[in-house]
């Protein structure tokens, strides 16, 4: 355990540090660019899916960032620790930053005099931010590059903001339409891509 | 030495999977955002006596207080205001003081309750089959709200900005923003067609909507190509390698960003080239002589300034930082961009990437084409400008000397 929670912390000022801070700025951006007052629920899922889950893509993707450099993934992979020993602390913070993000906004925008149901909200802005997260986790973790995981997963939320009509369940922005039931099969869907990405990398 | 390093350059690229990525993600926007339309009847000359000949921009004051006071009857009524802050459509909900505000600003305007406002609007909308295509947008452009006899221009603006301060940025009833349309008789219908036909040739109309939707992958795209290319080295633990050839920081960054930029333009090149050839025909078809090379003048005129810049700030940013960092903090860049477009069409001011989200409109357009050469030129200086800074980069790295919290200094390994 404590060895796993080292090389959590070590990550963190290494590597990921920097990306912690920018996701922290974007968030604080947030209130110079969207209102925050008396929404509804469509216009709270608004705020929550179309800024709040984009946070999803600056936290988990940079979770390889290390072993970008080859000799380092070999020098992991020759010690007795497993490397999803490694990789959980920081799949784990990234989980516990990501419910705080959706936790928060939708405490702000309760503040402000908003009407919607919080519970339904957390839960579909978590999922959606993982399931956006995780196409990035996945492409990094099986190219080994993190510019390509940026890159879909950017790609992919573009063109959901294009329309996203061919994507059925698994496109972004469904709570701002009144529609829930993509929670299931993106849930599903994300944790699949991060648990196989992690299989398939360490092949 | 150059020619042999952009070639090689060239080759490297042709076997990377971000390049193919690149390729698929434009090919696949750019056919299925211009597939879908059919503009042929943009071909189809007026005739006398047509029952709508479309509309056009008026800058009648009155007209523009009639309309602008119209939507913001609408809207009240709905309660939702239409804004576009940075990028997204928001919508703004007032609280019932706000909305009290806004109708006291209303009777202001127009001398009448809000009842009465409604009334009128009811009355309109009747008259107007709103549940077909043609009904519900021709019932919203013609619905107008009277203002006050003793209302002046520059007190309507005045009670607007009040309005902008009560709901927010963005919204409709900015001062600069006010706008209305009235239609367009017979007489426009037929120089507009004339334009497209004998300034456009056809095929220009149609490559400045190619423009339009090509700017909007070539802010994005190209910003990973750039910052690929420029960790390579890091990846490969080759950067010492690099940095003890003969080949002078110049050449090596110059055959490098040439060698991407040239690999990114080509597709771009082809899909208008392709993408153009139907409107070759139905130009010739109609008995009007094509423009052959507007999908090459539009491309390099329009577009090549946007990849330049996107590439270079990639190139700086990623030699700069030296992590993947520099690609997230050019994404937010180039969302900005897009975000902060004022119109999409013209209006081309410094944006980087000009909008033209249409077909025609071919009067507006070479009335604009001064500001757009600008632009394009503004930006392409400043391309070259940030190419110079990552050479600058490349060379001190290279010296021995590293970038670390803004001072230079030499490194200590």
């Amino acid at each position: 355990m404590e060895r796993i929670v080292r090389a959590g912390v070590s990550f963190l000022k290494s590597s990921y540090i920097p990306h912690l801070l920018f996701t922290f700025l974007f968030c604080l951006a947030s209130g110079g660019l969207m209102s925050f007052r008396n929404l509804d629920e469509g216009q709270a899922a608004q705020v929550m899916e179309m800024y709040v889950t984009f946070a999803g893509i600056l936290l988990l993707t940079p979770l390889f960032l290390p072993e970008g450099n080859r000799e380092i993934w070999q020098l992991e992979k020759s010690k007795e620790m497993p490397m999803w020993q490694l990789y959980l602390p920081r799949v784990l913070t990234a989980l516990v930053v990501m419910a705080a993000l959706v936790s928060i906004f939708p405490l702000i925008m309760k503040q402000g005099g908003g009407t919607f149901d919080y519970g339904r909200l957390w839960l579909g802005a978590f999922v959606e931010m993982l399931f956006l997260g995780s196409i990035g986790f996945a492409v990094s973790a099986i190219t080994n590059q993190t510019v390509l995981g940026y890159m879909l997963a950017v790609i992919y939320y573009a063109v959901n903001m294009g329309g996203g009509k061919y994507l059925g369940k698994f496109a972004l922005f469904q709570m701002m339409k009144g529609s829930y039931g993509f929670i299931v099969p993106m849930a599903v869907s994300a944790c699949v891509l991060m648990v196989g990405s992690v299989l398939l990398r360490e092949r | 030495m150059f020619f042999p390093l952009f070639f090689k350059e060239c080759r490297q690229i042709a076997k990377s999977l971000v390049y193919y990525l690149y390729l698929i993600i434009l090919v696949l926007f750019l056919t299925s955002q211009l597939s879908d339309g059919d503009w042929s009847d943009r071909l189809t000359e007026p005739k006398p006596g047509q029952e709508s000949y479309g509309f056009k921009e008026s800058e009648d004051e009155t007209l523009i207080m009639e309309s602008t006071l119209a939507e913001l009857v609408r809207e009240t009524d709905w309660n939702s205001y239409a804004t576009y802050p940075f990028m997204f459509y928001k919508e703004v909900t007032l609280n019932d003081s706000e909305l009290a505000e806004i109708e006291q600003i209303l009777f202001e305007c127009t001398g009448k309750s809000f009842e009465q406002l409604l009334d009128e609007m009811d009355a309109h909308f009747s008259g107007y089959d709103q549940s077909t295509m043609e009904g519900a947008p021709i019932s919203g452009q013609t619905f107008l709200v009277e203002p006050a006899e003793d209302l002046t221009f520059e007190e309507f603006q005045n009670a607007m900005k009040r309005v902008c301060g009560i709901i927010g940025k963005g919204s409709a009833f900015e001062p600069e923003k006010l706008t209305a349309s009235e239609p367009k008789t017979y007489e426009d219908a037929l120089e507009d067609y004339r334009a497209l036909c004998e300034k456009d040739k056809v095929t220009g109309a149609y490559m400045r909507l190619f423009c339009d939707y090509a700017g909007i992958m070539l802010v994005i795209l190209p910003i990973f190509l750039g910052a690929t290319r420029c960790l390579r080295d890091k990846r490969a633990d080759a950067q010492q390698v690099i940095y003890a050839r003969a080949a002078s920081s110049l050449q090596v960054v110059g055959s490098r960003y040439l060698a991407n930029l040239f690999m990114a333009f080509l597709p771009v090149v082809l899909i208008a080239f392709l993408l153009q050839s139907p409107y070759l025909y139905l130009a010739r078809t109609n008995g009007v002589a094509p423009d052959v090379f507007a999908f090459l003048k539009y491309s390099v005129g329009w577009l090549l300034p946007t990849l330049m810049v996107t590439l270079a700030l990639s190139f700086v940013l990623t030699e700069l930082i030296g992590n993947v960092f520099a690609v997230i903090l050019q994404v937010f860049w180039s969302f900005a961009c897009i975000a902060l477009e004022t119109s999409l069409v013209g209006e081309f001011g410094f944006h980087l990437e000009p909008r033209w989200n249409t077909v025609g409109n071919t009067q507006s357009f070479f009335a604009q084409l001064g500001q757009l050469a600008i632009n394009r030129l503004f930006y392409l200086l400043l391309a070259i400008l940030l190419f110079g800074l990552t050479v600058l980069i490349f060379d001190r790295k290279r010296k021995g000397g590293v970038f670390w919290h803004g001072k230079n200094s030499k490194s200590r390994g």
